[in-house]
């Protein structure tokens, strides 16, 4: 204990996405700096001793905000800050500035970024404490032990993934642009990510989040997260949503969350409610119930997970009204 | 007193450290230069109760780097706050008795060194039954984790006066209620910190530290170190708020003097967050059950209250906490007839201690809760209620606390105006009420802790060749801003600007003794000691105008920076005066005291001395709050207070301590609580430890009423306290008025909410079915 020590590593600042490609591609134990508001707090808790942090700050194309002809490039390396403030965004994607301000507090936004925000480690209160206390609790699955704490029956790790960013971008229908030495190539956001506590990004050796690419913007959308104070707590559930209205039909619905599993995900079952006239008291609730029976919260919060599953679906149908109002 | 020349007291006056502080120049402990420090480094009990069988530190002091290695072997003599309560180790002996109890400590050459060697320390403990709840460790045939204490009791009180079922049967309307209070810590932002120089030529130690309280590290320290205390000097730097955390000397401060001297150098021992909130000595997790009489006008007639407190695994200030909970159910109201019965516990969780409200803030919720639902049964305003019993000062309670100011029907009558209530209160549908709570808290114990039959407080001005008066002093800065109002009340009497005032604060091989920065005793007790060295002093200054303008003493009128024969034009300019002053004597110290008149010191009975003061300060909140029913949130919108704090010596510093002090009270009824896993802390750090953000904190409207006590300095009593605990109930009366939930659990976190919103739907459900 005492203050606590950050284990020695080599600090790497590639100028390029290819060289930063191989130097995590040669050293499975590098990691990928960017804004560091998660990895220096995980790496002082003993989480990780990485050989090498891999810098991304000397990289300029990651740094961008650009049209990208019928959509928006969004660089890994923009600043949650930066995306909160910026007009376009506010004006066409009201979820994704939603979520970028609800991140942690000013100070974390000024210098966490989107790639970080999507790739964030999953939280667990069995998992997020310091080495002194995890030995004491005989560790966990997900890092050093045998047992998870959350589910002691089961094997696999239940912890939470807790970005805000990616629901609002799943429900935008985003895609992420994934660099490697090679080039790079563009999957739906969605394939990011895996149900698995331990291991939740389905990303490869090298592989580095280099952008999201958001299609063009015809629809509404919004951002909601509940933690128990108005600024720095990561979501106890949040809910994104993005929908379009033709002549008074649904022409489109994409309701995403995050907080309550392992991954963020779209919930299933929308869209038998498009084409149909819209009712927005009846969609909402129906997609409330949805959220219900689709979230799996379990004990990785001090917060209870009945709570969490109950304020979900309160949150989803609040949004879902709102923007079909 | 009326002074001629510059008023410095009643003035809004910006800290005199404030400057030091915004430009970050402060240093505080950690930023202490020490180039020559070993890190000090400290192994921890991951067993929350249990017998050391074996500590093998023969690894860690082999390996290189490593200058001392040191476990309870090093030190036999117990420590606390308390003289007849001191049943802590710096270093656990034997058994240890809480997860993150010290086990064993280093001090190497740098952090990671000593992290190593603790790596390398084997400890075998054979565990023992652990408890960590109240009911669990009173529980018949409970292990012992003292085994001089049957029960798992630390100390059980029971205290009658007046004649209680009488009480209750003359009332129209009696009301019971049981409440339960999570366990709450401090989270002042300067985590700890201790810097032990020790020189073994001449066998002697200076510590630093991030204390409230100076003296008491002093004397702990000469204790369990076995020096002479003339061996040892205490320096207390800038410090980063205590609110009772540091209102005792903690184990890392002794552990830091024993690796020093072990070392023969000097150890900077640095806690980390989490080890901070291990360190915890906070509110005890509580319950309290309580009933109420009434008469049809609102008059009080009885109260009969049960408390039982978690109060961890040692003794620390736990008496005085469960004591404090019985004695100030008295001096707010008028109340004919009173019962206590307190039990503190003792548990496997970290020592509970002082905070900010000690003792007061848990059972001021549940009085305060319970006296609106009296006043709903009786048809009456909750503010009709309760100006049904104000008192009237001066005046003696039945357990014998002395009141002589009492401001509490104006605070009432400014919060009601301020807050429209008369006009809004039931009116601003559903979702939004308004909600009033008071309270109130001595300005300073009567009684010290080490009662010693010194003066309480003592303050020393320095004159000498520059003219500037310097105060020595040990009451303790720790953000509050007690050297600006020792500087200001100096400078007040003495008719100068505050500029000429300069405060040396806490260095025991300068400044005299003083107790510390707790149970809100500085402005009061340590204000009129520097009041009467002014006074000293001036006179000193008078007599020496007095010889060189050739005049009598009693003719000469101070006016600060110049001193005049009164109805005349000969005048002497202050530093002539001084001149004139050291010509006779030299350098000149002039001392003023401070002692609690023996009125005050409380009755006769056992533990009447805990509650005792000299003056209690007053408070009234109005609070309105937005309920979210779906989300179990509870916004508060904005808090009118006012707080009789006697005069307010600097306002703006009052205002700063009731806003303080409301905040504090938001994140207890609201958000923070601390909660244990098998005994790990399961929230020490600051994100789950939630203390409330600036995001979420309402406009707080501060009204500063004076009531002037007699014996207070200038009139003043405590601000730093008063007006926490009203905040909670003044929050949750605010949530029945918006949604008609009566909470009687904190923190009223968002899920304890809605839980209690559905209980409350199947509730009436129910009710409706069986009508039906």
């Amino acid at each position: 204990m005492s203050v606590q020590i950050l284990p020695q590593f080599r600090l790497a600042r590639p100028r390029d996405l290819k060289e930063a490609s191989a130097l995590l591609a040669g050293d499975p134990e590098a990691r990928v700096l960017a804004g560091g508001t998660d990895l220096l707090a995980n790496l002082r808790d003993g989480l990780l001793a990485p050989s090498t942090l891999v810098d991304l700050g000397a990289i300029e194309e990651l740094a961008a905000i650009a049209g990208d002809g019928s959509g928006i490039r969004i660089g890994a390396r923009v600043t949650l800050a930066r995306l909160a403030a910026d007009a376009r965004i506010a004006i066409l994607y009201p979820a994704i500035a939603q979520a970028a301000a609800s991140v942690a507090g000013p100070a974390h936004r000024s210098v966490a970024t989107v790639g970080g925000n999507l790739c964030l480690g999953t939280r667990c209160v069995f998992y997020n404490q310091s080495e002194w206390w995890r030995r004491a609790n005989r560790y966990c699955l997900k890092y050093r032990g045998e047992v998870c704490h959350v589910a002691p029956q089961g094997n696999s790790c239940q912890a939470a993934y807790s970005g805000d960013l990616a629901p609002a971008l799943l429900a935008l229908g985003a895609e992420a642009e994934i660099a490697d030495a090679g080039g790079s190539r563009r999957i739906a956001l969605s394939d990011l990510y895996v149900e698995d506590g331990a291991a939740h990004l389905a990303l490869r050796a090298g592989e580095i989040v280099a952008a999201v690419h958001v299609p063009p913007a015809r629809l509404r959308s919004g951002y909601r997260k509940a933690r128990a104070r108005g600024a720095i707590d990561f979501p106890l559930a949040g809910v994104a949503a993005a929908l379009r209205v033709e002549a008074g039909r649904l022409a489109s619905l994409r309701v995403a969350l995050t907080g309550t599993n392992s991954r963020p995900f779209v919930l299933d079952g929308t869209a038998e409610w498009i084409g149909k006239a819209l009712d927005p008291t009846a969609l909402a609730s129906a997609v409330g119930k949805l959220v219900q029976h689709q979230v799996r919260p379990l004990r990785t919060t001090v917060t209870a997970a009945n709570y969490r599953r109950q304020v979900a679906a309160a949150l989803a149908q609040r949004l879902v009204r709102e923007l079909s109002a | 007193m009326s002074a001629a020349g510059t008023r410095s007291a009643g003035i809004a006056t910006p800290l005199i450290d404030g400057v030091e502080k915004v430009t970050g120049r402060a240093k505080f402990t950690a930023d202490l230069p020490a180039r020559e420090a070993l890190a000090g480094r400290i192994l921890r009990s991951p067993v929350a109760h249990g017998a050391i069988r074996a500590i093998d530190t023969a690894r860690a002091a082999a390996f290189p780097g490593v200058r001392a290695v040191i476990t309870g072997a090093h030190c036999d003599v117990p420590y606390g706050v308390l003289p007849i309560a001191q049943n802590e180790y710096p270093l656990a002996r034997d058994r240890v008795r809480y997860v993150g109890e010290p086990v064993a400590a280093v001090a190497a050459v740098d952090d990671a060194t000593a992290q190593a060697a603790l790596d390398l320390i084997t400890v075998h403990i054979d565990p023992l039954p652990a408890y960590f709840a109240a009911k669990d460790a009173l529980a018949g045939g409970a292990a012992l984790l003292h085994d001089n204490k049957p029960g798992n009791i630390e100390r059980e009180v029971r205290q009658e006066f007046g004649d209680v079922e009488a009480g209750f049967k003359a009332a129209d309307l009696v009301r019971e209620a049981q409440f339960h209070y999570a366990e709450v810590t401090h989270a002042q932002m300067e985590p700890d910190c201790s810097l032990a120089e020790y020189d073994a030529e001449r066998d002697r130690l200076t510590l630093h530290s991030t204390t409230q309280v100076p003296y008491y590290v002093h004397l702990m320290l000469a204790q369990c170190l076995k020096m002479d205390a003339s061996r040892i000097r205490v320096v207390k730097p800038f410090v980063g708020g205590g609110f009772g955390h540091r209102t005792e000397t903690l184990n890392f401060e002794l552990i830091a003097g024993l690796l020093a001297r072990e070392a023969k150098g000097t150890v900077k021992l640095e806690l980390s967050r989490e080890e901070t909130l291990v360190t915890h000595r906070g509110r005890p997790e509580t319950d309290v059950r309580i009933r109420l009489g009434a008469k049809r006008t609102g008059e009080l007639t009885a109260v009969d209250c049960e408390v039982v407190q978690r109060g961890g695994a040692y003794a620390g200030y736990g008496l005085v906490t469960i004591l404090y909970s019985g004695a100030l159910l008295h001096a707010i109201y008028r109340l004919p007839a009173s019962r206590y019965h307190g039990v503190r516990a003792y548990a496997n969780t970290p020592p509970c201690g002082a905070m900010r409200g000690h003792g007061s803030v848990d059972v001021r919720h549940a009085f305060e809760s319970l006296l609106d639902e009296l006043a709903e049964g009786l048809g009456l305003d909750p503010i009709a209620l309760r100006r049904a019993n104000l008192l009237e000062a001066p005046v003696r309670t039945l357990n014998d606390l002395q009141v002589n100011s009492y401001g509490l029907g104006e605070c009432l009558r400014r919060v009601e105006q301020a807050s429209g209530w008369r006009e809004r209160r039931g009116k601003l549908g559903r979702g939004r009420g308004l909600g009033l709570a008071c309270s109130h808290y001595p300005s300073g114990a009567a009684k010290p802790v080490h009662w010693t039959g010194e003066p309480h407080a003592v303050v020393n001005l320095r004159l000498d060749f520059d003219g500037a008066v310097v105060a020595l002093t040990g009451a303790s800065d720790i953000g509050q801003g007690s050297s600006t109002l020792i500087a200001q009340l100096a400078a007040e009497v003495l008719g100068l600007g505050v500029d000429r005032i300069r405060v040396i604060a806490n260095d025991s091989a300068l400044t005299p003794k003083d107790n510390g920065s707790y149970s809100s005793r500085v402005s009061y007790m340590v204000g009129n000691a520097a009041i009467a060295a002014a006074q000293n002093l001036k006179k000193v200054l008078v007599e020496a105008a007095a010889r060189r303008l050739e005049a009598n003493p009693a003719d000469i009128e101070c006016l600060g920076e110049t001193y005049r024969v009164s109805g005349t034009d000969r005048t002497l300019a202050y530093p002539s005066v001084v001149a004139a002053a050291l010509e006779e004597s030299g350098p000149i110290t002039a001392k003023g005291s401070y002692s609690t008149p023996p009125e005050s010191q409380g009755g006769k009975f056992r533990g009447a001395a805990v509650g005792s003061s000299a003056a209690f300060s007053y408070g009234a909140q109005v609070a309105e709050v937005s309920v979210d029913e779906e989300m179990g949130t509870i916004r508060v919108e904005r808090i009118w207070v006012a707080h009789d704090c006697g005069f307010a010596i600097n306002p703006l510093a009052v205002e700063g301590q009731v806003q303080g002090s409301v905040w504090m009270g938001m994140g207890q009824a609201l958000c923070e609580e601390t909660q244990y896993h098998e005994g790990r802390p399961l929230r020490a750090n600051l994100l789950d430890y939630r203390v409330p953000t600036i995001a979420e904190s309402p406009p707080i409207e501060v009204h500063i009423v004076e009531s002037r006590d007699p014996g207070g300095p200038l009139g003043a009593k405590e601000a730093g306290e008063g007006s926490l605990a009203g905040f909670l109930a003044a929050v949750t009366n605010a949530v029945y008025d918006a949604v008609g939930l009566r909470l009687t659990e904190l923190p009223a976190s968002p899920d304890r909410v809605l839980e209690a919103l559905q209980a409350k739907r199947r509730t009436e459900r129910l009710q409706r079915a069986k009508m039906g």
